[in-house]
């Protein structure tokens, strides 16, 4: 393809009527390609697995961290559900007061705890 | 060598197998994308070692993030949207090196290395391809690459460059007259 015909082509292919599909498909075939060097795919997966079971080991230790994240919160809160359930039902209110174990005590009875006598 | 069953398999399989640690199913994947990145990267950064070095980055990020992708997107989609931002990113870590070390000019951020073909023809062809991609603006020079080298519709350019498509259309338009300018000097 002759120098203007290329010129003439691409500024067609960029043309809002034009068909992107059909006009890269001749840009490429004028000659005009992208190629990485023989051997990449080997090479990037010698990245990958170059420190071998190493990064694996990495990504699956991460994602197992995540599931274990969402176990121990699940837990965590429905440990916090139980407990507030709990003082509700032995207190009988959800105050302060009850949260520490205050909610039915007087000092009176507090001093004597302390004090032991 | 890669197994002739792997090329048979679907996309879907492949990266269920990936997933489970199959380095040659990784591979395939690797090997079906390879050029669509080569086409990203290397119209956008040039046609050097470096650019090579990114298109690696951009299948180590994809392996990285395997278990997040949803499948919501066409897996295509979704690496072209990692090499684009990689390469964008490249541009930007250049401007700043460039602004910081070097009195050059932007243009010299693109890199351009005529590789052998088989015609004279063909070199010519690559060669004032590279030159004028070279010359525009990296933020037009993405638009471009999408349209006539990857032939992605306007909608598909905007989807992977999360813009929206009147944006895409604009800059389509403000590419093709600096490329028609660009092409006249050359």
């Amino acid at each position: 393809m002759k120098n203007s015909d290329l010129k003439e082509l691409l500024i067609r292919s960029l043309d809002k009527e034009s068909d992107p599909e059909k006009a890269s498909g001749k840009i490429e075939e004028a000659g005009v390609s992208y190629r990485f060097k023989e051997g990449f795919r080997d090479r990037v997966l010698d990245r990958i697995y170059s420190a071998g079971d190493t990064v694996v080991r990495e990504i699956e230790f991460v994602r197992s961290l995540n599931s274990v994240f969402y176990r121990i919160a699940l837990t965590g809160v429905a440990a916090i559900v139980l407990l507030l359930i709990s003082i509700f039902i032995v207190q009988g209110s959800l105050s302060f007061d009850s949260f520490l174990g205050l909610g039915n005590g007087n000092d009176e009875s507090i001093l004597c705890l302390l004090t032991g006598n | 060598m890669i197994k002739e069953s792997y090329k048979q398999k679907s996309e879907n399989e492949l990266l269920k197998a990936s997933l489970d640690g199959d380095k040659q199913a990784f591979g395939e994947i690797v090997t079906r994308y390879q050029n669509m990145v080569a086409r990203t990267v290397k119209s956008m950064l040039g046609d050097s070692v470096f650019s090579e070095d990114i298109g690696q980055d951009v299948f180590i990020k994809l392996f990285y993030s395997l278990s997040e992708f949803r499948g919501e997107a066409k897996l295509s989609t979704y690496i072209q949207k990692i090499a684009v931002n990689l390469t964008l990113n490249e541009i930007k870590r250049r401007k700043r090196f460039f602004s910081t070390f070097s009195q050059k000019g932007n243009n010299e951020m693109y890199e351009f290395e005529v590789a052998d073909y088989e015609t004279e023809e063909k070199k010519e062809a690559s060669e004032l391809v590279g030159k004028a991609l070279g010359s525009l603006d990296p933020k037009f020079r993405i638009i471009v690459a999408m349209r006539m080298l990857q032939g992605y519709s306007t909608k598909e350019t905007a989807e992977i460059l999360d813009l929206p498509l009147g944006t895409v259309l604009s800059r389509l338009s403000r590419a093709q007259e600096q490329m028609k300018n660009i092409l006249r000097k050359l």
